[in-house]
């Protein structure tokens, strides 16, 4: 017998806080983060004049290069009501990856630009750990990627003795140094992530799983839907953003270390709750988490220009969070808060 | 098997790991077992048992607060900070930073109805920012007469014990004593449990809540105190590295994340095995960098075994 599949037209993600089929079904608060993000730009430049210059605004998108990698997974993640802490760890030490296969002065090899697949597939496979121990021996996803992230963050430091591996290859630095049509290649390879993400979130059967399982788990599996493959395969996508965003991470800074991502998994979270996605599960997409980045670094950006010392950034981001995921819940759903 | 044999099997499983662990390495340096050495441990200890020690009450409700780690190197900055003018006072307010950020979290948690793990992961970095501007970004030193002064309490011994053991041991007391003889303790039990069935019979769950978070606050709080004052310095970062211990040691003594099982004690037995592990590792020849690895394992391992699954339907 075959097993019951989700009609495609009925399980299009409805709540896709971005689309709106007709002028009168117009969200009003799903578009706010693009409204936060203008306001933002226009307060920004009043204080700031400099801010609205082409050379700013291609240094912000560059600094957005690596935090848009790293929401494409997230994102899926929080879609499904679930968490991924490990962020900074699969960062770190596919970074290290990266940085030991390239032309290095610690260790003898050169792949060069090969080097990325392997610092991507090894993202995916700490995501797969993440998420077939979660599934399998049915632990919180919060607890097993803390867990987790600390462990990547571990081999990392132990592998190196705790010195960081330089790389001494200038081609593959290029990877987000050197510039295509005017551009840093990091945006080109964040728009390129960006439209993976967008594949996988409209267009294949796993995107379509992601909404049906954030809206209601229960209703999700008694419809067919393969749960606990579902949820590895999530995790596992997020582990291969993580580790393409360690390479680059590694050939931006030409090195590679534990503490390279440090700072990241507050970022990345921030980016996609203030971009709309509910930690709830189910709302949300992967260009509101774009737009999240964007808030997040016009804002980082803004506070260097009008002279805020850099150490207030956590705390604003941390305050941030709070704001945005209060806006985005819906609390009808909750009567237990954990 | 009754529920009775499997509650107190759940109960000397900890304290039976502790003393194989301990027996293991005494096995391998009998000087290990001199009551000298073990005192010393212990007060090595308290720090990680304070910072776990009010999370407890946090986990047992069924949440978390991964901001303890933030906390306690925010109130070791402003201790470092304040003592050299104001003294004593210091302490008080330091003591006092640390219960304001848990009735911050708590009333993100209760109020917006966030999550406890995003809610305190944002209070941490708000707190990580505080312990920036407190301390100008270094590490502030405190002086020798500052700290015989007014940090013997933490750092000397009485009765050739050191304070820090004294210290950690009145804490477990009076949060035993809180945790099983009040009205608030039962009800975090209870809450753990069952939350819904507290709501249902009247009870606000709200008030525990809150509760349960100043209390992690201020002990996180305390805990950054006697780190400061064991180290002589406070530093934005002093206790980054605690945050995987201290959750690691409250499950490892026993005290189930889905909330409603766990103690006090426990929480003291699982930081003594943390830390037998650690002085373990090192004799076996484990470096420090690749003790984070092990110590991330045994939190996962220790998670997957003591949850409750019976309790959830949808692991999320």
């Amino acid at each position: 017998m075959r097993k019951p599949r989700i009609p495609a037209r009925l399980s299009r993600p409805t709540k896709n806080v971005l689309a709106f089929d007709t002028v009168e079904s117009i969200n009003w608060r799903a578009l706010a983060p693009i409204g936060v993000f203008f306001l933002l730009c226009v307060v920004i430049a009043i204080f700031s004049p400099n801010f609205l210059s082409v050379s700013n605004a291609i240094r912000i998108l560059n600094a957005s290069a690596i935090p848009v990698v790293l929401v494409m997974g997230a994102t899926f993640v929080i879609l499904m009501g679930s968490i991924d802490l490990s962020v900074e760890g699969i960062v770190a030490l596919c970074a290290v990856v990266t940085a030991s296969l390239v032309l290095n002065d610690t260790f003898a090899s050169d792949l060069g630009l090969w080097a990325i697949p392997f610092a991507v597939l090894a993202g995916g496979i700490i995501g797969g750990i993440n998420g077939s121990t979660h599934v399998y021996l049915k632990v919180p996803s919060f607890m097993v990627t803390l867990g987790i992230g600390f462990v990547c963050l571990g081999i990392a430091t132990a592998a190196l003795g705790g010195f960081p591996v330089r790389i001494s290859d200038r081609g593959f630095r290029a990877l987000t140094l050197g510039r295509t049509l005017g551009l840093p290649n990091g945006i080109w390879v964040a728009a390129a992530a960006v439209a993976v993400a967008m594949i996988v979130q409209e267009r294949t059967r796993l995107g379509r799983y992601v909404y049906a399982i954030g809206t209601d788990e229960t209703t999700a599996r008694q419809s067919g839907v393969p749960i606990e493959r579902t949820r590895v395969l999530v995790f596992v996508l997020a582990g291969l953003f993580s580790g393409l965003a360690g390479a680059m991470a590694a050939a931006q800074l030409g090195q590679g270390h534990a503490l390279i991502a440090s700072g990241r998994l507050f970022t990345t979270i921030t980016a996609v709750v203030v971009g709309g996605t509910a930690l709830s599960g189910g709302v949300g997409s992967v260009l509101n988490s774009v737009v999240g980045v964007l808030i997040v670094i016009v804002l980082t950006n803004g506070m260097v220009l009008m002279g805020v010392p850099p150490f207030v950034q956590q705390g604003v981001q941390g305050f941030l969070i709070i704001v945005a995921v209060t806006l985005a819940l819906d609390r009808r759903q909750l009567l237990v808060v954990k | 098997m009754s529920d009775k044999q499997k509650e107190l099997l759940r109960n000397l499983v900890p304290v039976f790991t502790l003393l194989i662990l301990v027996l293991g390495i005494a096995a391998y340096e009998p000087r290990f077992l001199r009551p000298a050495n073990l005192i010393t441990v212990t007060a090595d200890t308290m720090t990680l048992f304070l910072m776990a020690s009010g999370a407890t009450f946090v986990i047992m409700l069924g949440s978390i607060d991964l901001s303890i780690q933030a906390v306690a190197s925010m109130t070791s900055c402003i201790l470092a900070a304040m003592l050299p003018m104001f003294g004593g006072t210091a302490l008080l307010v330091a003591l006092a930073a640390g219960g304001l950020a848990g009735v911050l979290s708590g009333l993100v948690v209760n109020n917006f109805r966030i999550p406890s793990f995003v809610a305190t992961l944002a209070i941490g970095g708000i707190m990580t920012s505080v312990a920036f501007w407190a301390s100008n970004e270094r590490s502030i030193y405190i002086s020798d007469n500052d700290k015989s002064a007014w940090l013997d309490w933490a750092t000397g011994t009485t009765a050739g014990i050191d304070n820090e053991v004294i210290v950690g041991i009145l804490v477990l007391a009076a949060l035993t004593a809180i945790l099983s003889l009040t009205r608030f303790g039962r009800l975090v039990r209870a809450v753990g449990s069952q939350e819904q069935a507290v709501v249902a019979s009247g009870i606000n769950v709200n008030r525990i809540k809150f509760l349960a978070f100043v209390i992690s606050g201020l002990m996180a709080g305390l805990a950054g105190i006697v780190m400061a004052a064991r180290l002589g310095s406070g530093s934005p970062t002093l206790a980054s590295e605690f945050l995987l211990p201290a959750i690691a040691c409250i499950i490892v003594g026993g005290t189930a994340i889905t909330g409603g099982v766990g103690s006090i004690w426990k929480t003291f037995v699982g930081a003594l095995i943390i830390a037998v592990v650690r002085i373990g590792m090192t004799f076996v020849g484990v470096t420090v960098f690749a003790q984070q690895i092990v110590f991330g394992l045994v939190l996962v391992l220790a998670v997957a075994m003591t949850i409750d699954r019976t309790k959830v339907s949808v692991v999320k």
